[in-house]
């Protein structure tokens, strides 16, 4: 798959509430001022294939030998709550990488089309119980933080206030030690964490086909948008399914910035950022032509 | 105490009367009643879809697996009343993510749960499937099944189904208030029979004037009902404290010398 450099407009359709400012009627121009208006996507990422750049899949697993996969899952680990009362976690090794629903196969397939050299790392933060679900998704952060990952690629959220502070204390920490974590928002428009703090890359569905395209939204929390609607994707036992749903929109933005980060690995999250609203489809360029 | 019954029969005799007077009353119905009304939105939502199927399973705290309270459509007989554990498809996801998910076109030789469509007999081509929330918990899944005018539900479908799910949700969570209001009286009844000599006969009396809506003492039950499941809500940390106080609160009472009993 190569950058597409005609990226297409969103048909006009009703959209749920957090896509909803990606629609063609509601989406706003953004304005890229001096040097930053001079990034194109070809400085970014062309020539890029994510050489190098470890990504963590924290999700229900990764197929490890599903054909979309083509054998880049390099690793993984299962997390599993061990004490309730204190928040303790377990890491268990899971080599190869295996999935329980397909969903984090589907996610880890999306990053491996965009960023195809990129390693991927199975996190599995679900299981069969819900108890601690939370913390075994917290744990799943603190594991892509202390392995060095480079993107932490997370297709879950907790709308849960107790956890508010626990969630922010790990999205500062990955921040500062130069994890990129990329969230999907939920499909309901309610707080979800980590999705919505400053530091984490957050994502919605917008309308599209092309998985290069992909919206800056000025008005935040939703930061981005990306293709998440009849998405082909890679499933369970080898199979696959057209899905629906603002985690598949994570996974693109995922897969994009593992190419830039293969290709400029000196740029910090914050500028990475930045190079992402350069190269959104709808950001006009410094020679003031209008967005594309 | 009475001198003339033996103390755990009298108690049970007691309980007996309380809960036949709850029931009588309509409280312990409710559930039942609330299963209807699912079953009215199920109902309603594969209708407004144009589905072929819909279903609701809620939650199982004690085992961790998700049960099919009510269904319409293809596979309903088969499907109610069946568990699922947590792990296993697309309802499981939902339920452990709380991420309503869209899914369709599967490739034929791998279903969304095997052992599921084997022995339900009936296996979808698309799946729509939406979280149960009270709060910020999941406590169930909603699933509407086989779009017939289109090959899979769209972001639409998804918003939709969310707006019947929060119907659910809140008729399941009016349920739950219910019963944790017929716990309280309960517990009161409980209480008072530690109480002292005067127990059983305020026993009578509370268990009547509880079932007379007008009566203060029904009123006082339900705000407390209300105030601890609104508490309960807030989170874990919050119902811990609340327990926390009010047992300190308890302990206090008990440790005062109680002139005049």
């Amino acid at each position: 798959m190569t950058p597409s450099e005609q990226p297409e407009q969103p048909q006009a359709r009703a959209l749920p509430a957090w896509s909803s400012q990606f629609s063609p009627d509601r989406l706003q121009e953004i304005a890229a001022l001096g040097p930053i208006g001079e990034i194109d996507r070809q400085w970014a990422w062309g020539g890029s294939h994510g050489e190098g750049v470890r990504v963590a899949v924290i999700d229900s697993g990764i197929e490890h030998d599903h054909p979309a996969i083509e054998g880049c899952a390099r690793g993984g680990t299962v997390v599993e709550v061990e004490d309730q009362a204190s928040g303790k976690v377990r890491y268990l090794d899971d080599n190869p990488p295996a999935d329980i629903f397909g969903h984090g196969t589907a996610c880890a397939a999306i990053i491996h089309a965009i960023a195809p050299a990129a390693e991927l790392y199975s996190v599995r933060v679900i299981g069969r119980d819900l108890t601690g679900k939370a913390l075994q998704f917290a744990g799943g952060i603190r594991w892509a933080i202390d392995q060095g990952m480079s993107i932490a690629n997370m297709s879950l959220s907790t709308s849960r206030s107790e956890y508010y502070g626990l969630f922010h204390e790990l999205a500062d920490e990955a921040y500062f030690h130069n994890v990129m974590l990329v969230s999907a928002v939920n499909n309901i428009p309610a707080p979800s964490y980590p999705s919505l703090y400053s530091s984490v890359v957050s994502v919605a569905a917008h309308d599209g086909h092309d998985p290069f395209t992909y919206y800056y939204n000025p008005s935040p929390p939703v930061e981005f948008g990306a293709l998440g609607i009849d998405v082909e994707v890679a499933w369970l036992n080898k199979s696959t399914s057209v899905s629906t749903g603002n985690s598949f929109a994570a996974p693109h933005i995922a897969g994009i910035i593992a190419l830039i980060r293969a290709k400029h690995p000196e740029l910090t999250p914050f500028q990475v950022k930045t190079v992402l609203l350069a190269c959104a489809a709808n950001t006009r360029p410094a020679d003031g032509s209008p967005a594309t | 105490m009475s001198e003339t019954v033996p103390d755990n029969e009298r108690l049970a005799a007691e309980f007996r009367q309380l809960l036949t007077s709850i029931e009588a009353a309509g409280v312990a119905l409710l559930p039942a009643s609330n299963l209807e009304l699912l079953q009215t939105v199920v109902e309603a939502a594969a209708q407004i879809f144009g589905a072929a199927a819909a279903s609701i399973c809620l939650l199982d705290d004690a085992d961790q697996s998700l049960e099919f309270k009510v269904a319409f459509g293809a596979g309903r007989d088969e499907v109610l009343g069946m568990r699922i554990p947590l792990d296993r498809g697309i309802a499981g996801y939902v339920a452990s993510t709380g991420q309503p998910i869209a899914i369709s076109n599967v490739s034929q030789d791998v279903r969304f749960n095997q052992e599921f469509a084997q022995s339900t007999g009936y296996v979808p081509a698309s799946i729509l499937a939406t979280p149960l929330m009270i709060s910020d918990r999941v406590i169930g899944v909603m699933e509407v099944l086989d779009k017939i005018d289109a090959v899979s539900f769209g972001m639409q479908d998804m918003e939709l189904l969310g707006v019947f799910a929060r119907q659910a949700a809140l008729a399941i969570e009016q349920a739950q208030q219910m019963n944790g209001l017929a716990q309280v009286l309960v517990n009161g009844i409980d209480q008072l029979l530690n109480g002292g000599a005067e127990g059983p006969t305020l026993l009578s009396e509370i268990a009547d004037e509880a079932l007379d809506h007008g009566q203060a003492e029904y009123q006082q039950a339900m705000a407390l009902a209300g105030l601890l499941f609104e508490i309960g809500q807030a989170g874990e940390a919050e119902w811990r404290l609340c327990i926390d106080v009010l047992t300190g609160l308890r302990d206090y009472l008990r440790s005062r010398p109680r002139f005049g009993r």
